[in-house]
């Protein structure tokens, strides 16, 4: 008794002491504000989100409207010598290329709106002019308004604050019912241009398909291919480790020394074509390879061994047991890894800058070899532009690609959920 | 003959080849009530392969010979020889007639390129001609043999398989491949740079100013110290001191505090985070950011805030960083045992005091080594900071001041005019091996950590 007595119990806790009740109070003070000091972290990596959405949002749907200037054009006592007959004809472009159009643009425009007149509309101006005369031929015959894309700085003073003289002119252009927007269709259809009024991105996205198809082509095979032998065949051996080691280390690569790789190799080696949609294809593919194969493997992976019995039960090779039941009833998963890979593929920009993609082209790719560019390098060579008009267009190239994005991902969660089994 | 109908001719081969074959395999199949090891099909697939992959085979290496065939004969010619000797006016000559030869020369040709051409011409036909029949040939020979081995006591399956084995063993290769093509090229671009540069100079220098390069000299102004720093600054101490925090507080209200429902919204919306194209974050960052980074600076005071800042550089690498920290971190928690949460739960210990008292502990390691990888992902970043942190390399502590970084001076770089085999470009390919030692060395580190970490528990 006296023993246990020395060694002491202590009191028992005294719940209404004003010193517990101080210590409890700071305990759970502290315990508020750590959980409050976690809603912040989680609410402002989210409005980060949300602040570089909305701010490529509000820079870049001005992007695809275009300001328009009716542009009186009295055809009939121009001096364009075209002969109507031959718009009818396959020999419409010919006959069109030959004619002065930019010369009378230019000539109703100072007609219309003074000395000055020219300056207000686009570069490009004329070849919308262009395509209306090969859309009606009868045009040729009288006197027509056609709308025509504003120079960049009337379209600037038009959708935000321009200097004051444009501010002015668009004021007048106004109060004469002269100025309209309207959806600038020519912003998906045409290429890169040094007149920010005339760019568009069809000639990137195009590049972009291109690159993508040639990637797909190689990674998605050989990704699922090597997956299938390290998951199902390979021995454990110092060559299947060694193949397992480089591949977790090609993951996490860089990207920008895949563009090294490409260059020494594709280019200085092989000569490939410069800037050509195969090399980057190539290049994007050898990145993208690993990402596929890692999911590949998790897919197989979550296939239950025993799918794999019964199939070698009923007398099955191993090779019948992987392609006739393992690989199908992986597929889902291994789709969404490569929707994935692929997505990362076609934001990527730097391995392409290393292998000449950032050239200044103005016509879309006919193929696989010809010059070519993608949406991100085109957006990057966008915000290098000095010309003010290029900021709403590079914002609104970047919607375009994060929608592609989205619609990727969104394919992929779509994958996932619906196909995915659990076992 | 054109490759695109050799292509068809080939595949139309196979293809009469897989339908014979398997008709034969299915007659005497129909005929005898044996069981046999392979379909028709596999009959089919056995042939046609024996008609295809022998005849592709001799193409792609045919492919590459020729050209060497045809310029020997081209030399045979008399025209030939008043070439100048083996060298670089050679080459272009060649080179020239090969391009008139194939109809896509221009301009005014020279009279000895124009006077070979010809012969170009005929010798490319020539060797066009020569390269079809034997493909054509090979493919028939081989597919007939092959279909003479179409009876009923003949294993095609396990031939077939043998030949999908062989792929499959083929695409894994292509991962070694591709690690050893990087290291190749790297390696062999950098060796020719520390043969014109010491690679103490390099590493040791302190002065990186390429766009001037004394050529009796060019190891005084490509003294790479000031990129590291500048990659270290922006990419592990700018670029961690917004993630770390947010990432691990973001995983740990997510995993510990946040209902079912919010984890299950917040956390994919913060791993969108990962997924925006690194070009996005880097226009956000140089017209956005940086200016206000700038006025920022100027507002308290800072003598010397560029608009090209490494703070605006680092601060957007940070943002996009935090999905990997917080995923990492989450990973890590949530393999902590229950049994060691609700120990301290019941000792009475506040949730805030389990966390940072056994849970952080116990998630340390994983923690740790998601922090590595991040770091690694941060160094290797590239585009922000080509389109936001400045290409002037200075040695320097200031946060507001411009600073370069490793990824940045590659881009430069490779991107400028410059001729292939001068010090500059090469310097790229110096960096890049640097870059690529360390962030694999990053990586395998914060693998082993994670690794030991995970047997830890299970």
């Amino acid at each position: 008794m006296t023993e246990r007595a020395s060694i002491g119990t202590p009191a028992p806790t005294d719940w209404r002491d004003a010193a517990h009740q101080r210590r409890m109070a700071k305990r759970y003070g502290a315990e508020r504000r750590f959980r409050w000091l976690g809603l912040g972290a989680v609410l402002m990596s989210a409005g980060f989100l949300v602040v570089l959405l909305v701010s490529m949002l509000s820079a870049g749907v001005s992007g695809f409207v275009q300001t328009q200037i009716a542009l009186p054009i009295d055809f009939a006592h121009s001096r364009l010598t075209i002969d109507p007959a031959k718009l009818r004809g396959p020999g419409a472009d010919l006959a069109l290329a030959a004619a002065d159009l930019g010369g009378a643009t230019d000539a109703a425009a100072i007609a219309a709106y003074g000395p000055e007149g020219d300056a207000l509309l686009s570069d490009g101006a004329w070849t919308r002019v262009r395509d209306q005369l090969k859309a009606d031929p009868s045009l040729l015959h009288r006197r027509a308004t056609v709308w025509v894309p504003a120079a960049d700085r009337i379209d600037i003073a038009a959708k935000r604050e321009g200097a004051p003289a444009d501010e002015a002119i668009v004021a007048k252009l106004n109060a004469a019912h002269a100025l309209k927007t309207s959806f600038n269709s020519f912003f998906l259809t045409s290429s890169d241009s040094t007149d920010p009024t005339m760019v568009g991105i069809w000639g990137a996205l195009k590049g972009s398909l291109l690159t993508m198809f040639v990637t797909l082509l190689i990674a998605f095979p050989v990704g699922v291919l090597s997956a299938l032998y390290l998951e199902e065949y390979a021995p454990h051996n110092r060559w299947t480790d060694l193949i397992e080691v480089s591949i977790n280390n090609l993951a996490a690569v860089p990207s920008i020394i895949f563009g090294l790789l490409g260059l020494a190799v594709f280019l200085n080696t092989f000569h490939l074509q410069r800037s050509a949609a195969i090399v980057g294809g190539l290049t994007l593919a050898l990145m993208t390879m690993p990402v596929i194969v890692i999911a590949s493997r998790n897919a197989i992976k979550a296939v239950p061994p025993s799918i794999r019995d019964a199939a070698f039960g009923i007398g099955a090779s191993p090779v019948q047991v992987v392609f006739h039941h393992v690989l199908p009833l992986a597929m889902p998963g291994i789709l969404t890894g490569t929707i994935i890979g692929m997505a990362r593929a076609l934001g990527e920009t730097a391995p392409l800058l290393m292998i000449g993609m950032r050239a200044f082209i103005t016509a879309p790719p006919g193929g696989l070899r010809d010059p070519a560019t993608v949406l991100p390098v085109q957006i990057f060579l966008w915000s290098d532009q000095v010309n003010r008009g290029f900021v709403e267009k590079t914002s609104a190239a970047i919607l375009v690609l994060l929608v592609f994005l989205l619609a990727m991902n969104g394919v992929a969660i779509y994958l996932r959920n619906r196909f995915e089994t659990r076992w | 003959m054109s490759i695109l109908v050799l292509f068809f001719l080939i595949t139309g081969l196979g293809l009469i080849a897989w339908l014979s074959a398997r008709m034969r395999a299915a007659r005497f199949r129909r005929a005898s009530k044996a069981r046999f090891s392979s379909l028709p099909s596999h009959f089919g697939g056995f042939v046609a392969m024996w008609t295809v992959l022998p005849a592709a085979i001799f193409l792609a290496v045919w492919a590459s010979c020729a050209p060497g065939l045809v310029t020997n004969r081209v030399l045979t010619e008399p025209a030939a020889a008043h070439l100048p000797p083996p060298g670089f006016e050679r080459a272009a000559i060649l080179s020239e007639a090969r391009s008139i030869a194939s109809g896509d020369g221009f301009g005014t040709p020279t009279p000895l390129a124009a006077t070979l051409a010809p012969a170009y011409a005929a010798a490319q036909t020539r060797a066009d001609w020569i390269g079809a029949g034997v493909a054509l040939l090979l493919a028939f020979a081989s597919g007939a043999w092959a279909f003479t081995r179409v009876r009923p006591d003949f294993r095609a399956r396990n031939q077939i398989e043998r030949l999908v084995m062989a792929l499959l063993l083929a695409a894994a290769l292509v991962a070694i491949l591709t690690t050893m093509g990087i290291v190749a090229s790297l390696l062999f671009e950098s060796a020719r740079f520390f043969g014109m540069v010491p690679i103490g100079e390099f590493l040791f220098g302190t002065h990186w100013s390429p766009q001037v390069i004394d050529p009796r000299d060019p190891g005084a102004s490509l003294g790479a110290v000031p990129l590291f720093w500048g990659t270290f600054f922006i990419g592990a101490v700018i670029a961690m001191f917004v993630a770390i925090p947010l990432g691990l507080m973001s995983a740990i209200y997510l995993t510990q505090y946040a209902r079912p429902s919010v984890r299950m919204w917040m956390k994919p919306l913060i791993e969108v985070l990962a997924g925006v194209p690194t070009v996005v974050y880097g226009y956000f960052a140089a017209l956005t950011v940086a200016p206000l980074v700038r006025d920022f600076a100027v507002a308290i005071g800072v003598r010397w805030a560029s608009s090209e800042s490494a703070l605006a550089a680092g601060l957007v690498m940070g943002i996009m960083i935090i999905p990997f920290v917080s995923s990492m971190a989450d990973d890590s928690i949530t393999a902590v045992p229950a049994a060691m949460r609700d120990g301290s739960l019941a000792m009475g210990a506040t949730q805030s005091e389990t966390i940072r008292r056994v849970l952080l502990p116990a998630a340390l390691p994983g923690v740790v080594g998601g922090i590595l990888l991040a770091v690694s992902r941060a160094i290797g970043e590239t585009m922000i900071v080509v389109m936001a942190a400045s290409g002037v390399a200075t040695l320097t502590l200031n946060p507001f001041a411009s600073a370069t970084t490793v990824t940045k001076q590659i881009v430069d770089l490779l991107t400028g005019e410059a001729e292939f085999d001068s010090p500059k470009t090469l310097a790229a390919f110096a960096l890049g091996l640097t870059l690529f030692v360390i962030t694999l060395l990053l990586n395998i580190v914060a693998l082993t950590v994670v690794k030991r970490y995970r047997e830890a528990y299970e």
